[in-house]
């Protein structure tokens, strides 16, 4: 009853034929590109790896083994851990947090100084110069970073060079290119959340609080970080769902035996054609993914309304 | 008398959730009236304003507008026009545009609709300014634009939404005389809603009065003034002494009320109430400050009230007296200025009196909250 | 005082740090576009050459890339707008209890990976085909398996939350009285919409839509999935580059740094433009002071930027139409053949001086060697000995250091040689 009631208010609002493309177009998202795909890859992922005639046939059943394969490997006693996949599991998820610390450091003192000096041409400027990495390509940024690490790169020459080095050091299979390119490849998307809310801080607050004999740290323990905290966690939220997601960066920065776990699922889905088990992992990223930051976001008390502003 | 349109409110009650925001109101305005609802914020008359114009039904009863329920209409479909508070002017559009957009969505040509555009700029007095944006007019000429568009669209029915509110005062009173000049020539049915009852009083044909909901009164400007129903009308409307009291005696449509600090007083019964006081009921007496002077020695006690001056102010054109009432209230006395130095001295305890017919009494209620 | 100069220095070394690593890493490679060396690299710098560019555009992978990429890109562009803006509206009119449930799930999206949001397309289309009996070779088991409607699909399905949160930030500004304005005066809905709302939300249309193209235009992590077979800018980019690599790839990054700025330049001066006028006509700024620049270009150093890009762009590309680094590789040649060659003279230098020990060892030989030995002998002299011999005394590397004054007298000794 009370439902009908909304739905006659808005096609009241918005019109019969308004109100049906609106609704339309929003369901068309949330069940068709969102919802259902979700739910069909949940539904996949506890499936067996069946030719297509047995599909539907009594093999196929629903099982928990895509799963198991992630903790156990191929072991179907389940005394051996697969400790190669566990690892790299383990491993995305700890560099992708440590890639958002990084970035949150490195990025703070920029948002604020850009958000505290507004107007002035020079800020300007950076703020030009700031958007223009932004649009070029992942895949071209990650390959910019490759001709600075390379054996024969940019970093290797200089450090040689000046002799801080006899041997070019490795850097793609120490995995240092890889962590240096998910910092740089999402960085942007930690400073300007951040910028957004600082610019929007009243600066007489500041003032005032100076005023009054705050030191420099207090001012940014009491007024700016309590007010930039949503832009500071919606961009953590970015950077670390984006650097735990990534599979460009560690397709062409990565070492050839150092992999990331979306590397495991794409393997899963376009090198061993196994979908269901891909499909698992994925479950297993999104759904570990999301636990982090709702659990990021109930310590520090944001909520969804904050994310993307 | 013009023919214009009749609009009818027929037992309206309006609710959203749990809160009534119009609870039965029956409100029947003549066709070519200009008819006020007059109410403090929040009473609920923008609620009526909207399901008039459409953009909301009545939870209960019907809106008439010529005779036809309205039931199910939608606002584009309604022979009304409503004038925002806000104005929305199109930003976007050229003030032609903005006027004759009414006909654009009717299909009408370009041409057609700049013709009547300049024909209404010349009627406003803003001729040869279709082509600017309405952000580079001043306050009053988008004012007079909004106008201009709603009456494009031949509505029979005018809706204004507090139009005056956000001008300064001496545009203010000067866009009040406009307004009724429009309507005289027009000769359309304004429905008018207004917070200010200076401008309710000069404009209206009728007023409705409205407080938390209900109307408490419709009549003449005049009628209310000097014969307020009860006394939220009574209070909200100019500025009134209130008594409080019991009703001691009733003769005809005359009573005496005994009040705490100035003994018996004698007023007649607002006519709305006449009939429904009894003795021994609480009741309140009420006297406009220009109806009180100072007592002669030999005044009828039943019309003189005595007390203590607590402060004088001088406003020009008058002297305002303030002294000490009942129960804290206090007492505004208004004296011409005819050239005296003042009034009354702070402390000194003066007599006023009254015409028993000035005064109304009437049960006591609700007082309008300053 | 001097605590205020420490923090401006820190303050000014922490920019230019982070302002390296932001744009150090695409100067270094829109550099190595231009070096002939076969690996992008910018030391050492062998030549300046356009070869790459020639390269790039020669190549057909990228070409189809490029098409599929613009493809997709107005397909998600139309796709996520119009979903973004019905989804901003409906939040603007949508139950207070049920906004914020709504909210997170047309914000959601932006927080699934792309490889998430990649396979659940996938997966579910193959699924839908199924469900609905598509056989191979069905228009729908066609449809549901093409690798631009998934991809368009796939991208749109978060792209549209990003046009979402650009229409949310403009609605907020939205009189709803306008719209009421316009019913009340006889439009119907969709004349309000068209000519109310519209109107209003163009900006935000125009920002969203160029939003949408450049993010689907360079998604890589959904689009790996659901392209299938096609191939887009960047899953062409993607293979090449772990491939192996080569520099026609920095030079198309070059050309994309220089129309990203363009853009951006080009922006930030019509912003400035529209700033002044404004400013003109509230009178702060007097209207015509420039001498010597014209009108827009007045107070506007990024449209002043604007125009000397501008001209350096012409000017490069000028010089790639006339320009030909064909003389510096050949000194590049054989700048390389001398250090092959310093290098062989060093080895029969080491091999003489062996000889020689051994000569003295042996003292009965006679000291004949020593002069006629190093025509044969000798690393090299080893390698080209049955050519040498077989041929005539003009081998190609003519161990004749000692006529040649250095590396041009080598360059030119062998085309004089042959010419006469």
């Amino acid at each position: 009853m009370k439902k009908k009631m909304i739905f006659s208010d808005f096609f009241k609002n918005n019109g019969v034929v308004m109100g049906c493309l609106l609704i339309g177009l929003v369901s068309f998202w949330l069940i068709f590109l969102i919802i259902l795909p979700q739910l069909s890859m949940l539904d996949y992922s506890f499936r067996f790896n069946l030719p297509p005639a047995e599909v539907g046939g009594p093999k196929d059943v629903y099982t928990l083994s895509n799963y198991e394969h992630l903790i156990y490997g191929s072991d179907t006693t389940h005394q051996t851990y697969n400790t190669v996949d566990l690892k790299v599991f383990v491993r995305t998820i700890i560099a992708a947090m440590l890639v958002t610390i990084f970035n949150i450091f490195l990025c703070y003192p920029l948002a604020y100084f850009l958000g505290q000096s507004k107007g002035s041409g020079f800020v300007r400027l950076l703020v030009v110069l700031l958007i223009i990495p932004y649009w070029i390509n992942e895949i071209l940024r990650a390959f910019a970073l490759r001709i600075i690490f390379g054996d024969s790169g940019l970093l290797n020459e200089a450090l040689m060079f000046l002799h801080l080095t006899s041997e070019p050091i490795d850097f793609i299979r120490q995995d240092i290119a890889l962590y240096a390119g998910l910092g740089y490849a999402y960085i942007l998307l930690m400073l300007f959340p951040m910028y957004n809310v600082i610019e929007s801080l009243d600066r007489n607050q500041i003032e005032a609080a100076r005023d009054m004999g705050a030191s420099w740290m207090r001012i940014h323990r009491r007024i700016v970080i309590p007010h930039a905290k949503p832009g500071i966690v919606s961009g953590a939220t970015m950077v670390f769902m984006l650097s735990a997601g990534a599979l460009a960066a560690p397709q062409i920065l990565g070492g050839p035996s150092s992999l990331w776990f979306t590397q495991l699922v794409y393997q899963w889905f376009n090198d061993s054609l196994n979908w269901q088990q891909g499909a698992a992992y994925a479950i297993v990223l999104l759904a570990s993914t999301i636990i982090i930051v709702l659990t990021v976001m109930k310590i520090f008390k944001v909520n969804m309304g904050d994310i993307g502003k | 008398m013009s023919s214009g349109v009749a609009v009818d409110l027929e037992n309206i009650t309006i609710r959203f959730g749990d809160f009534t925001a119009v609870k039965d109101a029956n409100v029947n305005i003549n066709g070519g009236d200009f008819f006020s609802f007059l109410g403090p914020s929040g009473c609920g008359k923008t609620t009526i304003l909207r399901a008039v114009s459409g953009f909301l039904e009545p939870s209960e009863g019907r809106v008439l507008i010529g005779g036809n329920d309205m039931a199910g209409i939608g606002p584009n479909k309604r022979p009304t026009a409503l004038i925002f508070q806000n104005l929305a002017l199109f930003p976007l559009m050229k003030v032609w545009e903005n006027i004759s957009f009414s006909m654009e969505v009717a299909g009408a040509s370009a041409a057609e609709r700049r013709k009547r555009a300049d024909e209404l700029l010349d009627m406003i007095a803003l001729g040869g300014q279709g082509d600017k944006l309405p952000s580079e007019l001043s306050g009053g000429q988008k004012q007079r634009v909004a106008i201009a568009r709603a009456l494009c669209a031949n509505p029979d029915v005018l809706l204004l939404d507090e139009p005056l509110s956000a001008l300064d005062l001496k545009l203010r009173q000067h866009m009040r005389t406009e307004l009724r000049e429009i309507q005289q020539r027009v000769g359309i049915t304004f429905i008018y809603i207004t917070h200010d009852q200076g401008e309710a009083l000069t404009m209206s044909d009728n007023v409705a009065v409205m407080k938390a909901g209900v109307i408490d009164q419709i009549d003449t400007g005049h009628n209310i003034y000097d014969d307020p129903a009860t006394p939220f009308v009574a209070s909200f409307v100019g500025e009134n002494n209130v008594f409080r009291g019991k009703v001691k005696s009733i003769s005809g449509n005359e009573a005496v009320i005994t009040t705490n600090r100035s003994g018996d007083l004698l007023s007649r019964i607002t006519p709305a109430q006449v009939g429904k006081l009894a003795v021994g009921d609480d009741a309140m007496m009420f006297i406009r400050p220009e109806a009180l002077e100072l007592a002669p020695r030999d005044a009828d006690s039943k019309t003189t009230i005595s007390a203590n001056v607590i402060n004088e102010e001088f406003e020009g054109n008058s002297f305002s007296v303030f002294l000490q009432g009942d129960g804290g209230k206090q007492i505004k006395m208004s004296v011409p200025n005819l050239g005296q130095d003042r009034i009354s001295v702070r402390g000194e305890n003066l007599s006023l009196r009254y015409d028993a017919s000035n005064a109304v009494t009437m049960p006591a209620g609700e007082l309008a909250s300053e | 005082m001097s605590s205020a100069n420490l923090i401006r220095v820190a303050l000014g070394a922490y920019l230019l740090i982070f302002f390296s690593y932001l744009l150090g890493p695409l100067v270094v490679m829109s550099l190595t576009a231009f070096n002939s060396s076969s690996f992008p690299t910018v030391s050492p710098w062998a030549c300046f050459s356009f070869e790459w560019f020639d390269v790039l555009f020669n190549d057909k992978h990228i070409r189809d890339g490029i098409y599929y990429s613009i493809v997709i890109g107005i397909g998600t562009v139309i796709l996520s707008v119009s979903m973004g803006l019905a989804a901003s509206i409906v939040l603007t009119q949508v139950w207070p209890k049920l906004r914020s449930t709504y909210y997170t799930m047309i914000i959601a999206p932006i927080l699934i990976p792309g490889v998430v949001l990649g396979i659940s397309t996938l997966v579910f289309w193959d699924r839908a085909g199924a469900l609905l009996g598509a056989t191979d070779g069905s228009f729908l088991h066609g449809l549901f398996h093409n690798g631009i409607f998934l991809t368009i699909l796939g991208q749109s399905s978060f792209i549209a939350s990003y046009a979402m949160l650009v229409f949310v930030a403009r609605l907020q500004r939205f009189d709803t009285g306008l719209t009421e304005a316009a019913l009340d005066l006889g439009a119907t809905h969709t004349q309000a919409f068209r000519k109310i709302l519209l109107p209003f939300m163009r900006p935000a249309i125009a920002s969203a839509s160029v939003l949408a193209f450049l993010a689907s235009f360079e998604n890589y992590n959904t689009t790996t999935f659901t392209i299938i077979d096609y191939k887009t800018l960047t899953t062409v980019l993607a293979q090449k580059v772990r491939l192996g690599i080569n520099p026609s790839i920095s030079s198309l990054a070059f050309i994309i740094i220089v129309l990203t700025i363009f853009a951006a330049l080009a922006f930030e001066a019509a912003n400035r433009n529209k700033e002044r006028k404004l400013a003109v006509q509230q009178g702060k700024v007097s209207a015509n002071k420039s001498g010597v620049l014209p009108g827009f270009m007045t107070g506007n150093p990024a449209a002043i930027l604007l125009v000397l890009l501008a001209f350096v762009v012409i000017v490069l590309v000028g010089t790639a139409q006339k320009y030909s680094p064909e003389a510096c590789k050949v000194q590049v040649r054989e700048a390389k053949q001398i250090e092959i060659q310093q290098r062989i003279k060093e080895l029969r230098e080491a091999r003489r001086i062996k000889d020689e020990a051994r000569a003295a060892e042996e003292a009965e030989q006679p000291a004949q060697a020593p002069a006629n030995a190093p025509q044969n002998s000798g690393a090299f002299g080893n390698v080209f000995a049955p050519g040498n011999l077989s041929e005539e005394e003009a081998p190609k590397p003519d161990p004749a250091p000692s006529s040649g004054t250095g590396a041009f007298g080598n360059v030119f000794d062998p085309n004089n040689l042959n010419s006469e």
